[in-house]
């Protein structure tokens, strides 16, 4: 197989997944330094078979100390993670713009039909955050809505009547982008979408600057302000060290695209897959990253439902620790 | 009423018969305790023989003298004890505190460090200094307590979850003064490379298989780790013949070294713990973060993070400095602190005196 092969497969359906993995990683082993030290440093070599379930998984803190590339190539974009300056961000060079906007494209659409959706970001602005992946996906998804309807918008936005009637008009529903805490602030102000049919999808950050807040509670809040059904409010999982997004449609359960394989991990032992219901560390095979790093592990807090499905339960980093931890799970 | 000079002659008889090195009930819980593997013989036995020091007549005066209060003031009141089960015998200061304000103790023993504490329970009862019956390894058999305070240590999320669940249960009030405590590792300057820093630094770091909050999980040294690794290797190897690791790291710690490997970061693996310079969430079990830095690096660290450090440490001519708003303590009392220590910086037995009233309700 030649290595342009695994490129031109990754978002083809009628190859067999296994068949996709299987090219992407033996590119990655030939090509990616920092993966191929990663396993041999695990004591393992080209000679393993893995399959998705035990494949080592790379930290996704690795991203944390530069891009990963495979060798001989250059980066056309740079998104890093958002944190504070005495936090390390994470940076994620990405190789090939098509590629992603392909997985941002393919998926959004699958869900979401371009005809048939406005949208409204809730979110920063693009000057002001370019070396955010959401919200250059967000722009690139707005600047393919050809009725020119769809836009980024603000706290303290203005709906004039004449807006509002003219997305009414369009025979289109609006989809409601935001950040949950963003959504939370937005909900102090009377709802601007009365007469209008909306669906809400939120993209995490679920830690507000006011306080915690549940996934169910923040839907309930949402349905009842916006006068939505739960099956009309989305979730949107994806970061910076991944091409491809998730969707959680109408409930707190995300599935993939077919170019993608969730697996809950292993905390202790990031080489086992948990069994449904087993919660563990979100283990991420995004074959669009062919050109970074496929296999993550995150930081964030699992479990999977017999369906395939995974929940997002936080962030896993409070165990672990040392101290005098009082488990109440442990010790009730 | 015992007075409180009785009070705490009470105390002190109690603690040395527990002491005493033929005491059948504190040899029983160690054995049973080593032989459910629940911690090493070593470390018990470091950790009785740091009490030994620590619990002299003396430092008790001393400890009573320093918080303010009167022993046995607190004869009405009730306070509930949430121990930890990381290190053997961890609750014991703030059983002591709750003891000699006179406050009835009730305790919620770790299902990981059963007997230890018990046995010194077992001997305080016979002064008829605590209620026996007020002390289980299961928190549903003190629901009834209705405690005038509680005390617990652990991490921010599991002390909220827990004071739903006894509000829950009506176990508390949810007006009743609570300390909670959540510092979870400790950081140390190291300017020199001398054979008794080393040895002490290795104490510090590895005692208790590195759990405690006490023990050492950041350096700042001028020192890089490369510039010291032969040596530093050499004291751990030494220490760990003779205290052997009682716990083993999980298999993600290789994960780790073989990530930090694949991205160059500088590290010692030691098979059952990693020294690596620099990491943004220090205090992780089985591994010890080195930053290279001088004092204002290390005095700048401290401030940075406040959250969750316990003590800082270093050599004799940084000793009573600042280091940020800390105090530095000295390396080589890591793992032996006196009774008066204050976790959180703040001390048990003060504020048992400041909370509670002693005042009929």
């Amino acid at each position: 197989m030649s290595l342009t092969d695994p490129e031109n497969q990754i978002f083809d359906p009628q190859t067999p997944f296994l068949k996709r993995f299987e090219g992407v990683y033996a590119f990655q082993y030939k090509k990616n330094r920092v993966y191929r030290a990663f396993l041999n440093a695990l004591g393992y070599t080209n000679q393993e078979h893995f399959r998705p379930g035990n494949i080592p998984l790379l930290p996704v803190r690795a991203f944390k100390y530069g891009s990963i590339l495979p060798e001989g190539y250059t980066a056309d974009l740079i998104f890093r993670s958002s944190g504070t300056s005495a936090m390390k961000r994470s940076t994620h060079g990405i190789v090939s713009t098509d590629i992603y906007e392909k997985s941002i494209t393919t998926e959004f659409y699958r869900h979401f039909p371009k005809e048939n959706h406005i949208i409204l970001a809730l979110l920063p602005g693009y000057e002001d955050n370019p070396d955010s992946s959401l919200i250059w996906m967000v722009r690139h998804l707005i600047s393919r809505d050809s009725s020119g309807l769809s836009r980024f918008i603000r706290q303290d936005t203005q709906f004039s009547k004449e807006w509002i009637t003219e997305l009414a008009l369009s025979g289109k529903k609006v989809l409601l982008f935001g950040a949950a805490f963003g959504l939370i602030d937005f909900m102090s102000r009377t709802n601007p979408f009365e007469s209008l049919k909306i669906e809400i999808i939120e993209t995490g950050g679920m830690k507000t600057h006011k306080r915690e807040m549940s996934k169910e509670e923040l839907r309930e809040r949402i349905s009842d302000h916006f006068g939505i059904k739960p099956s009309e409010i989305h979730s949107e999982y994806g970061m910076c060290e991944l091409h491809s997004q998730m969707y959680a449609i109408g409930s707190v359960w995300f599935s993939a695209p077919h170019w993608v394989t969730v697996s809950i991990r292993d905390a202790e032992n990031p080489e086992r897959e948990c069994e449904p219901g087993e919660e563990g560390k979100i283990g991420i095979i995004d074959l669009a990253n062919i050109y970074s790093c496929p296999f993550i592990i995150t930081g964030d807090r699992g479990v999977m439902n017999e369906n395939g499905q995974f929940q997002v339960l936080g962030r896993w980093d409070s165990d672990n620790m040392r101290g005098c931890n009082f488990l109440i799970d442990a010790e009730t | 009423m015992k007075g409180p000079s009785e009070h705490v002659d009470s105390i002190n008889k109690s603690i040395s018969e527990w002491l005493q090195p033929d005491n059948k009930i504190l040899q029983e819980s160690i054995e049973r305790t080593v032989d459910e593997g629940l911690f090493s013989f070593e470390d018990i036995k470091h950790q009785i023989l740091a009490l030994k020091y620590a619990l002299k007549p003396a430092n008790i005066e001393q400890w009573i003298r320093q918080s303010g209060i009167k022993p046995n003031s607190l004869a009405n009141r009730t306070v509930l004890c949430l121990h930890a089960g990381n290190l053997p015998l961890v609750g014991l200061q703030d059983l002591l505190a709750v003891i000699i304000s006179g406050a009835n103790y009730a305790g919620k023993l770790s299902k990981k460090d059963p007997y230890l504490l018990k046995s010194l329970i077992r001997t305080l009862d016979k002064q008829r200094l605590v209620k026996q019956i007020q002390c289980s390894t299961e928190l549903e058999v003190l629901y009834g307590v209705r405690p005038d305070a509680w005390l617990f240590s652990g991490s921010e999320k599991n002390a909220t979850a827990v004071e739903n669940l006894l509000i829950e249960q009506g176990a508390i009030n949810p007006d009743s003064p609570s300390l909670i405590r959540t510092a979870f590792y400790s950081a140390a300057y190291i300017d020199n490379l001398a054979n008794e820093t080393m040895a002490h630094l290795t104490e510090a770091v590895f005692r208790y298989g590195g759990a405690g909050c006490r023990s050492v999980a950041v350096v700042v040294s001028p020192f890089g780790l490369n510039e010291n690794k032969c040596e530093f290797t050499d004291y751990i190897e030494s220490f760990w013949l003779k205290n052997p690791q009682h716990q083993n790291p999980p298999k993600s710690l290789e994960h780790r070294f073989a990530m930090n490997k694949s991205i160059g970061v500088n590290q010692a693996w030691l098979n059952d713990f990693i020294i690596e310079e620099g990491a943004e969430v220090p205090g992780k079990k089985f591994i010890l973060t080195w930053l290279v830095g001088d004092f204002s690096a290390f005095s700048q660290f401290v401030t940075d993070n406040k959250r969750g450090l316990q003590s800082v440490y270093s050599t004799a001519d940084y000793i009573g400095n600042y280091a940020g708003d800390s105090v530095i303590e000295p390396l080589s009392a890591a793992q032996k602190p006196p009774i008066w220590w204050r976790p959180d910086n703040i001390d048990t037995l003060s504020w048992l005196h400041e909370n509670i009233s002693c005042e009929d309700p």
